[in-house]
């Protein structure tokens, strides 16, 4: 498999459908009738949240991989994909924030979206901070791996919970949820390319990661060979 | 021919870019005792720790009793007696709470009654009731000894049985050691020289910057003289 | 045959499971170190909050609800630190990994003492809570110890596994709350929006919802460390 041709081929095909998207959300898409412009921001949030917590779940799978079958290279999918996922998910959670103070007058707002994807965004946290502090721990992979599983097999019930408190007390300020109520089929066409976009986006930097990391644990393997026959060699003296 | 209790094909570990083991080979047979001889740091305590199943090979492989090391099942654990230089007793509990708790974690028939008699053999009944954190250095390697040794285990991993004991300690810790062989357990000890057992017949490896270098019957040993060590040959 | 080893198994396992837990009880009626600060750690914290909310004089059980939960949730990081910090001494814990004793029994059994010190340290603090708070002792209070029982299980069986990571990295001590706290957030909201509606004299039955999760949160953490709980003890 061409690592390198898969990566540039995903790099064109960011840059190709962002600008698409890009056009679509400024020139194309007709505004929503009740929040006007503001209901724009609408377009990067839900590729956002989509990606942040896709990604998530790739580091569970990857870690479930990697305790099944040992091998280096589901760690290292699973840390480019904490890594990438994370990227996502601080941007989704800034977008908000930005978004929300001149619309509400509120640096936050806890709608059940927002307060879910934080949840998420202090997961990744917890995770990559893992990563560091045990990088010097033979078992960090495992470890890794068993965070990330039992994290993502939460998020569901942090998703049901955070959804039941929402309904019960709900946010003064509320976000447009927006699932269904795009009524314009330029809507939902717009929605979709920028899904796509960002899944770009996100596919395209995990592999820039995962193809560095997998070159250090090649070079790795290659040290502990070296340093094998190097003993041996010292044997023959 | 009875199959080995241990062996090792190849066996390969790392930690970090430094290899402490290299192709070792490695069998014993049942009823069959090995000393493993070599400085420090030469990889004796390591290839114990994976031949108990606590760490996994780097590569190439370890079986006992048949069984990979990485997947030793409970069966096959409660068969396995390891001596090393923590003595994994728990300082708060005396010396006959912990031959208890370990009897009960390893099935033994009688456990309190098993407790009494290995704090016998090794010399420790006078102190039963004293918390393992009043024990000297010695008293604390002669429990570890008796726990090590209570289930009657069909292989003994010893990881330098002998340091930190007198004299006294030492011929305690020998008997406990010609008892298991007589009743037919393998044993695989390592020191940093052939110590000797009288009446018990051991094979003597000596291991060297992770590879095992040379082979000679204890035999051979003696005949150039008492306790002479295999290094610097 | 078969039923026979089943048997055998099943005692076994129980057997290994009292084993661990009558070691761990025996240690820490010898020591008491735990228990004591636990509990005296649940006090403090609710001292604080009475402050920090000025709730001196204020009737809320939201504001009690959620005081009983911050007390909770601290001392309970405390206890799981130390469920297995006894196996650190003499490299005890390589011994119980040597044992015949299955990594999932040894998890139970450290579970279950986890659990035992954090409900000592609930009953604490609930009699502290309905004092400071000015609440009376009453049904409602009552009411209370299923919710906070399905609290106690599912953050020990969060944070008992999550330590067993945490105690052999570097900044363990500060990374157990940084993974436990968003991880059991779920829990955390469901335990205090049923307190507080147990504490303002709502029936169990109304909150079934909340009383869902909570059980959902436990099955999934108690079944996780169970099955996990041997790849992040050993060594390989």
């Amino acid at each position: 498999m061409n690592h390198s041709a898969i990566r540039n081929g995903l790099g064109y095909t960011t840059l190709a459908l962002m600008i698409i998207a890009l056009f679509m959300v400024f020139d194309y898409v007709p505004p929503e009738a009740e929040q006007g412009i503001a209901q724009l921001i609408f377009y990067f949030h839900v590729p956002l949240a989509w990606v942040a917590f896709a990604s998530f779940g790739l580091v569970a799978i990857a870690g479930i991989f990697y305790l099944w079958l040992g091998d280096q290279l589901w760690d290292d999918l699973g840390y480019a994909a904490a890594e990438t996922g994370m990227v996502f998910c601080t941007l989704m959670i800034v977008a908000g924030s930005i978004w929300a103070k001149p619309i509400w007058g509120t640096w936050w707002t806890w709608d059940s979206r927002l307060t879910t994807t934080f949840i998420l965004w202090l997961m990744y946290g917890g995770y990559l901070m893992l990563r560091a502090s045990a990088d010097d721990t033979p078992q960090v992979a495992r470890f890794a791996a068993v965070v990330g599983l039992v994290a993502a097999l939460d998020v569901p019930i942090v998703i049901a919970s955070v959804r039941l408190w929402r309904t019960i007390h709900p946010a003064v300020l509320v976000t447009r949820q927006g699932g269904h109520g795009l009524e314009d089929p330029r809507m939902v066409a717009t929605l979709l390319v920028c899904l796509a976009a960002f899944t770009a986006f996100w596919a395209w930097l995990l592999m820039l990661r995962f193809t560095q990391l997998r070159a250090r644990s090649r070079m790795g393997a290659l040290a502990v060979r070296i340093a094998f026959a190097r003993a041996a060699a010292a044997d023959l003296k | 021919m009875s199959a080995p209790v241990v062996e090792t094909h190849r066996l390969a570990k790392t930690y970090g870019l430094a290899p402490v083991l290299r192709e070792v080979e490695l069998r014993l047979l049942a009823g069959a005792g090995a000393f493993i001889v070599g400085g420090n740091g030469a990889g004796k305590s390591t290839l114990l720790r994976i031949l108990a199943g606590l760490e996994a090979p780097s590569d190439g492989r370890a079986l006992v009793f048949g069984q990979d090391t990485r997947r030793l099942g409970a069966r096959y654990r409660r068969r396995i007696g390891v001596m090393a230089h923590q003595s994994f007793l728990y300082p708060n509990l005396t010396a006959r709470e912990n031959l208890e708790f370990y009897a009960e974690l390893y099935s033994v028939a009688d456990p309190r009654a098993s407790a009494i008699q290995w704090l016998d053999r090794v010399g420790l009944a006078g102190v039963a009731d004293t918390r393992v954190r009043a024990f000297s250095r010695g008293m604390e390697q002669r429990l570890s000894a008796a726990r090590a040794m209570l289930a009657e285990p069909g292989l003994l991993l010893l990881d330098e049985p002998f340091a930190s004991l007198d004299h006294d300690g030492a011929e305690i810790i020998e008997a406990l050691i010609r008892g298991a062989v007589e009743r037919g357990a393998s044993v695989i000890a390592t020191a940093h020289a052939v110590p000797e057992i009288a009446g018990v017949e051991f094979a003597a490896y000596e291991i060297s910057r992770g590879r095992i270098a040379q082979q000679a019957h204890q035999e051979e040993v003696r005949r150039g003289g008492r306790l002479r060590t295999l290094l610097g040959r | 045959m078969a039923g026979d080893s089943a048997r055998c198994w099943a005692d076994r396992t129980l057997s290994g499971f009292a084993a661990v837990l009558r070691k761990d009880l025996r240690l820490e009626l010898r020591s008491g170190e735990s228990t004591l600060a636990l509990l005296a750690l649940s006090m403090l914290v609710l001292v604080v909050l009475v402050f920090a909310l000025d709730a001196a004089h204020v009737r809320s059980v939201e504001v009690a609800a959620g005081a009983l939960w911050v007390a909770m949730v601290f001392a309970g990081m405390l206890g799981a630190n130390r469920a297995l910090l006894a196996e650190r001494d003499n490299g005890a814990i390589r011994g119980l990994l040597l044992s015949p004793l299955d990594p999932g029994t040894l998890y139970a059994a450290k579970l279950a003492a986890a659990l035992i010190f954090m409900l000592i340290a609930e009953v604490g603090a609930v009699i502290l809570m309905v004092i400071f708070f000015n609440l009376d002792f009453d049904a409602s209070t009552a009411r209370l110890a299923p919710i906070l029982v399905l609290g106690a299980i599912g953050f020990s069986a969060l944070a008992t596994l999550l330590s067993a990571i945490t105690g052999r990295t570097r900044s363990g001590d500060m990374l157990l709350p940084i993974l436990a706290v968003p991880i059991f957030v779920p829990a955390l909201i469901a335990g205090v929006k049923a307190s507080a509606a147990a504490l303002g004299g709502a029936p169990l039955a109304s909150m079934g919802d909340w009383l869902r999760i909570m059980i959902a949160f436990d099955v999934l953490f108690v079944v996780a460390g169970y099955l996990l709980f041997e790849q992040v003890v050993g060594e390989n």
